[in-house]
Parts: structure tokens; C-alpha cells; sequence
């Protein structure tokens, strides 16, 4: 290592004459762009939501100084901002991809974002629309079809749910919008894209809660999933407000987190999805320091902590609210009188069948991939192989299940390894 | 310090028998925490799955808790690691048949497809040497009168007084599991109470674990059907036995008890059938069945199907009635005789286990 004979050295003549596509406008696909333009190299950056930012710009704080998401997306759209050499394209799908490597034709479908770029976010539209987007993962409940992203917004400009509005026949905001922002008529627009290399970073889903039975998903509005539990806790510091459950609206005083819902299980996911463990430990150190009426129990087969993660397990072991049981959570029951959730496991450590009773549970969901992008190489669980013969680069998260930390070098390793011809 | 010695035959012979990948487990917990049957304090089935994956037999030979399990399948379905729990607890028991059966022989004999064909000649032989012994051994002609060929009398006296002696063999090695589980769960600081005889007999009677496990309600119609059928047939034999004696025997068709012997067969037929057929085609719940499982299926089939041909045989006076009579004779044999050391041995290594469990307060 150090040897300066090996070492790569990043010149003006390094780079690509034609401009580098990146997949996914989350934190991995972000960080790429920016490594690469500071580098000197064009970059075109494509995203199907609204806004960048993706998952991270949803969370409440993540790896691996546990900083909230602001810390860290802030200061990349500022680069991005200030780098003539970016550009990007939001609420973008990809069409198709031709071409070969060096020299790839890319189509991509914009959908209408209903507002042009004279929004100031003033926020009037939605004030006035009366139409709501459906409740889905992490989107709270309630929220316009004049919308911003309530994280971080970038572009800080509303924008309208094509699927949910109801354009002309209702047309309250324009009305109201004072700046003429409002373009209700407006179609989806196709652009081609001609790139040299190509970056996928196209990042996770969560593993279908609903397929776990046992967990009752589907029937408890009171079990969630991690991100979902993970979007509360942002909602709460964001507004200021104490953190409910979802039936009845009481403050929970006894939540309990279950590790490896979907994951190391032959039915369902057979891989450990690496950041659970971490991810629950953090919500408990979270509720610990912030809601001291509520306790957390963490419910694990075993603890799988990486790096400096594993402090968290330290920390987490001293508190006195946050228990830490060895057992696989088999059922998760209704309670007596319809209150609370009983949870059915085996403490291992004692030798105990256990039946208690929580406020509320959390599901540690594993993680998927993302649905394979055309003529990309996936292994037996779906996720994108290193090395693709087509000559594309799949980074972070839709490669194996990463931490944002990890996810970050890795969009860094990626844009190295795109700048090499 | 304890010290552990692995059984590595012993844990292969497991491997084999519930076709598991013992060493895939991970000692999650999940099979223990879904099912129904588990007692709260050292609950089944995950310590029988570490002491099978280190091939601790002495552990597992006198275990109370794999004769709790009603084989639901429950903590097949949700392992994660697909080691199934139910067919390792099922081939424990297996080999426990073998283990305490004495002589050590005749619990080989039942339980390895090399020794049927010994099994079968053993009754073959002896039904032949009482025939030779009575001087009836030539078919006799004019209309079937099975008494004419098999001495009742012989017979049915030097039969119970086989059946009688396998079973006294039985119970040396059912007084030794019943130590092996004073030794393997100790009485609690409640001590142990007096034996539950009514209790065990009414969850036994009323099939109660069977609604306790999880998904399994089909296997408790089948194994209904098939325990009041065979218990309905012993009772008809026995008088059958008393009748031979006593009055005029065979019976004729509209005798009550010669009813309720074909009733009897029509519920074990149909019990039988959707065992089989749980077996064949619903292994996700059913689990691997192994030899003895089909062993003792057939024996019953093979039973109930030519005492069913005999009666045929000698309302319509066929020709091939002594042949039938004959291999209902031997079927006996397997079903009754061999019990304690078949699969069947569980009526009595099961019905023990719940009255140590239940005298010890576990449930």
C-alpha cells in the first residue's frame, strides 16, 4: 500500500468526455455525484421521487454518529448546489438503457411535478387542496396532494401528486398560489440521456411486513416496522411533539423491538439484513435519552453489530430502561380486552416461555433489493453483483444490505472506479 | 465441571431418521415460543434440538417433554432455518422404542425394513407349529367353518399368552424410562403427587392436545377415528374370545357386537385413509415419515382389511377363507404383539410420560 507506482492519480485527461448517469438520488447516488464533480467529471443525477435525498432524509438521526439527517444532506446540496457540473433530474424513471459501456443512451420519463420552478414554498396550495395522499410506509397520514418533502426538501419547491389531484375540476390552488407556480395541465416529458458510465445506486426496500403471519401486521395498527418507527421519531423532533401509538393515540410505556422479522428465516429473507441490530439499538438509546416514560426491550437472536456500532450495544447495556433478551419472537398476539400486544417467545437465557404484554411493537424488518434494473447481474437474493459485464456500477445498498457510513465510502469507492477508463 | 459425551451414532441415527439438518440450528428459540404445548418453565422443543445437534442420548431417552408434543408441526412450519423441530422430537421417540425395548432384539426387529421378513416368519412359524400341534393343519372340505382348520381354543390361549409375556418384557423398560424421567426432570420444590390416573385418562379419552396444538385439527379427526375404532375392536374381540368359550361361535352378522366390529373397521378405514394421505401429500405439516410410521399403517390396513375378507369369506364360502384367515392371524401378530416395540408403543410410553408430567405439575 502507498506504493505511488500503483496509486491511481485523478487528472483533468482522466476523465470521461461523455457525462457519468447516476441511479438513485439517495445518499449513496449523492455522494457520487459530488465525488465525481469535484473531480472534474459531468455527472447527470436521476431520482423517481420529488426529492433527493431518499430514505436518510427521512430518518430522525443514522450511522454512524447518530446526527440527524441534516447534518449530513445539508452540506451535499449545498455541493451540489454550487457545482455547475451536476445536473439532475427528480420524479425521473428509467425507460431504457442502450448503448455499451463508454457510450450508453439512457431514456428516462419525467413525471409532472404540477408546479414550475417559480415556487417559493410559501405553502399556500397546500393549505387550500383538499385532497390527501394514501397513508403508505413512513408518509404520514393526512398529507396533501400539494406536498413537500417534510425531511429535508431539495428542490425546496412544492410539487402536486399527479395520481391524487384532481387538476382542473378542483384547481383551488391556483387560486391561491400568488407567483403563478401552478401548472395543472402539465404531461410527463421524456428526455434522452447520453452517458459514459453508468452508477446504480438505487438503495433498499423493506421486506414485506404483511408476510410474517405471525407479526400481525396486517390487523394491529400497533405493530410497525422500523422505518416507520424510524419516521415517527422524526416527525416527533421535528414537530416538537410527545411520541403516541398509532391505535388509540396514548403514549406508549413499553415498546419492544423484533430483531430479524424477515430476515435469517429460510421463509422469508435467508440473509442477516446487517443494520437491524444497530438500527433498533439506536431507537432504544433514543428513547431512552428523549422519552423517559417509555422502556424498550430488544428481542434478538444475537446481537450483530459492526465496527464502531458496537458501542451502541455498550451503551444500551448500561441503561437501565432498555432490557435485552435473548429469544425469537414467535407470535405477536392481540391482548386481553383489546389492549396492548402479548408477545410469545422463549427467553433463552433463563429458559422461560415468556407472554407479556407491550404498548407497542417495532418489527427490525429486513432489507430487500431494489426490482432489477435491465441487463443488471443480481445474485440468488436479488442484489446487484460488484461486477457487471455490461460495464454499469452498482453501488451501496442495492449490492448487500449497508449502513449509511458504509454506503457512503462505497458511493466514493464508485465514483473512483467510474472515473477509470 | 460436567463433562459431555457426544453420541455421534446416536446423532446420526437422529439425522437419518428426521432427515434434519440437526447442525443448522441456531437455537433462535421461535419453535419453542409458537408452540401451543410447551410448559412456560423450560419450555420444548429447543433444548431437545441442542442436546440432539450434541448427541446427548441420555438426555433425550428419558425426556417427559418429546411425549407433550401432539405433532402439530407448528415449529416445522416457522423455523427459520428449516431443521424441523416436530420430525427430530418424532425420531426421539422412535428410538426410544428401540432403546428401552428388552430384549434389545425385538425393538430391532420393527424397526429396520433387513428384519421384516424375520418378523413376519416369526408368527408365520409359530401359527403353523399350533395348527401341527392340534393336528388341524388340512383344509377341510364342505362349507368355511374356521373351526374346523384353526383350534380357537389353542389359539386364541397361546396368543394372549404371548402377548401377555411381550408386554410383562414391555414393562421392565417402561419402569426404566419412568426412572430415566425422575432422573431427567425431577419433582419441582411441589413435589409429586399422587398419580393423575382420571386426569390422563380424560385428555387422553377427549383428545384434548390435539385442540391444544396449533394447525393440526385434521390429524385429530384421524387419530380419533382410528383410537375408538381400535379400541371398539379389542372390546369385540374379547368378547369374541368369551364367546368361543361360552356359546356358539362365530357370531352371526346381526349380532350387536359383530355390528359394531364392522363399524369399528369402517372408522379405523377411514381414520387410516386420511393419515395417508396427510403423510403423502401435506409433508409440509406431516413432516418426513419414516419406516415405522408406514410399518405400523399397513399393519393396521392389512389388519382390519383381511378380518373384514374373513367374514366375507365366510358368508359367501370362498374358496381362498382358510388363506385370509390365515394372514389376518399374522397381522394380529404385528398389530397386538409387537405393540409395546412399534410406533404403537406409544399408548403406553406416551400415556406413562403424561402421568409423570402431569404428577410433577408440568403441562
Amino acid at each position: 500500500m502507498g506504493d505511488d507506482q500503483t496509486r491511481n492519480t485523478i487528472s483533468e485527461t482522466d476523465t470521461l468526455n461523455l457525462p457519468i448517469l447516476i441511479i438513485g438520488g439517495g445518499i449513496s447516488g449523492i455522494t457520487s455525484a459530488v465525488e465525481l464533480a469535484e473531480a472534474g467529471q459531468e455527472v447527470v443525477l436521476i431520482e423517481k421521487e420529488n426529492y433527493l435525498g431518499g430514505n436518510v432524509s427521512h430518518f430522525n438521526n443514522y450511522f454512524p454518529k447518530l446526527c440527524p439527517p441534516s447534518c449530513g444532506l445539508e452540506i451535499n446540496y449545498q455541493r451540489i448546489r454550487s457545482n455547475p457540473r451536476i445536473s439532475y433530474y427528480t420524479g425521473a424513471s428509467l425507460k431504457n438503457i442502450c448503448g455499451t459501456d463508454g457510450d450508453f443512451m439512457v431514456n428516462i420519463q419525467l413525471k409532472p411535478r404540477l408546479i414550475n420552478n417559480s415556487c417559493t414554498s410559501c405553502g399556500k396550495c397546500a393549505e387550500v387542496c383538499p385532497e390527501e395522499r394514501p397513508a403508505k410506509l413512513g408518509r404520514t397520514a393526512g398529507e396533501k396532494a400539494a406536498f413537500i418533502n417534510n425531511g429535508l426538501a431539495f428542490p425546496m419547491k412544492y410539487c402536486i401528486d399527479p395520481e391524487v389531484c384532481k387538476r382542473e375540476a378542483c384547481a383551488r390552488c391556483l387560486e391561491v398560489c400568488d407567483y403563478n407556480a401552478i401548472q395543472l395541465d402539465a404531461s410527463p416529458a421524456e428526455v434522452g440521456i447520453q452517458a459514459g458510465k453508468i452508477i446504480v445506486a438505487t438503495g433498499w426496500n423493506l421486506y414485506n411486513a404483511t408476510l410474517i403471519e405471525n407479526y400481525r401486521y396486517s390487523e394491529e395498527s400497533d405493530v410497525v416496522t422500523n422505518v416507520e418507527f424510524e419516521r415517527m421519531l422524526a416527525a416527533c423532533t421535528r414537530e416538537k411533539i410527545k411520541l403516541t401509538r398509532p391505535s388509540d393515540g396514548l403514549t406508549p410505556r413499553r415498546i419492544a423491538f423484533v430483531q430479524c422479522a424477515g430476515s435469517r428465516d429460510i421463509n422469508h429473507l435467508p440473509y442477516c439484513s446487517a443494520v437491524c441490530c444497530s438500527a433498533s439499538l439506536k431507537h432504544a438509546l433514543t428513547l431512552e435519552a428523549e422519552y423517559p416514560e417509555i422502556d424498550a426491550e430488544i428481542f434478538y437472536i444475537d446481537m450483530r453489530l459492526s465496527g464502531r456500532n458496537e458501542k451502541l450495544l455498550k451503551q444500551a447495556e448500561e441503561k437501565e430502561r432498555i432490557t435485552l433478551t435473548k429469544g425469537k419472537v414467535g407470535r405477536i398476539l392481540p391482548g386481553d380486552e383489546e389492549k396492548g400486544l402479548v408477545l410469545e417467545v422463549e427467553d433463552i437465557s433463563s429458559g422461560c416461555k415468556r407472554k407479556d404484554t407491550y404498548d407497542m411493537v417495532v418489527l427490525a424488518m429486513g432489507l430487500t433489493p431494489t426490482p432489477v434494473a435491465a441487463g443488471l447481474k443480481v445474485n440468488e437474493y436479488g442484489f446487484y453483483l460488484p461486477d457487471q459485464p455490461s460495464g454499469m456500477i452498482p453501488t451501496a445498498s442495492c449490492k448487500r444490505p449497508m449502513d449509511v457510513s458504509s454506503s457512503v465510502k462505497d458511493a466514493t469507492a464508485s465514483a473512483l472506479k467510474a472515473m477509470q477508463r | 465441571m460436567s463433562t459431555i459425551n457426544p453420541d455421534l451414532g446416536f446423532k446420526r441415527k437422529l439425522t437419518r431418521l428426521s432427515g434434519s439438518q440437526l447442525n443448522q440450528c441456531m437455537q433462535c428459540g421461535n419453535c419453542s415460543a409458537v408452540c401451543s404445548l410447551a410448559p412456560t418453565e423450560r419450555p420444548f422443543p429447543r433444548k431437545e434440538m441442542i442436546w440432539s445437534g450434541w448427541g446427548l442420548k441420555d438426555k433425550l431417552m428419558g425426556n417427559v417433554d418429546i411425549w407433550l408434543c401432539h405433532q402439530c408441526g407448528d415449529c416445522s412450519t416457522y423455523c427459520p432455518r428449516d431443521v424441523k423441530p416436530a420430525d427430530v422430537i418424532s425420531a426421539i421417540r422412535q428410538t426410544s422404542y428401540q432403546h428401552y425395548a428388552r430384549p434389545l432384539f425385538l425393538g430391532k426387529l420393527v424397526s429396520n425394513p433387513v428384519w421384516l421378513p424375520l418378523a413376519i416368519a416369526i408368527p408365520v412359524v409359530v401359527i403353523i407349529a399350533i395348527l401341527f400341534l392340534a393336528g388341524t393343519f388340512k383344509i377341510p372340505p364342505g362349507p368355511v367353518d374356521y373351526s374346523a382348520f384353526f383350534p380357537h381354543g389353542l389359539l386364541n390361549g397361546t396368543f394372549s399368552a404371548i402377548t401377555l409375556f411381550f408386554y410383562l418384557l414391555a414393562s421392565f423398560g417402561i419402569g426404566r424410562f419412568w426412572k430415566d424421567m425422575k432422573i431427567q426432570t425431577p419433582p419441582g420444590e411441589a413435589g409429586r403427587k399422587r398419580l393423575p390416573v382420571f386426569r390422563v385418562l380424560r385428555e387422553i379419552l377427549s383428545h384434548s392436545n390435539f385442540s391444544g396444538c396449533g394447525s393440526r385439527t385434521p390429524g385429530k379427526v384421524a387419530h380419533l377415528l382410528l383410537f375408538f375404532g381400535f379400541t371398539l375392536l379389542i372390546m369385540v374381540t374379547l368378547y369374541a374370545i368369551w364367546a368361543t368359550v361360552t356359546h356358539h361361535y362365530p357370531l352371526p352378522i346381526t349380532n350387536p357386537f359383530k355390528i359394531l366390529g364392522n363399524l369399528a373397521s369402517v372408522m379405523i378405514f377411514s381414520g387410516l385413509g386420511i393419515m395417508t394421505w396427510q403423510r403423502l401429500f401435506n409433508k409440509s405439516v406431516f413432516g418426513k415419515s419414516a419406516y415405522t410410521d408406514w410399518l405400523i399403517l399397513a399393519a393396521i390396513a392389512l389388519l382390519t382389511l383381511s378380518g373384514t375378507l374373513v367374514q366375507l369369506a365366510r358368508f359367501g364360502d370362498w374358496s381362498i377363507a382358510y388363506h385370509l384367515y390365515f394372514f389376518h392371524l399374522v397381522a394380529v401378530w404385528f398389530v397386538i404383539m409387537y405393540m409395546p416395540f412399534t410406533k404403537l408403543g406409544h399408548i403406553f410410553y406416551r400415556t406413562t410420560a403424561l402421568l409423570y408430567a402431569r404428577s410433577i405439575g408440568r403441562k
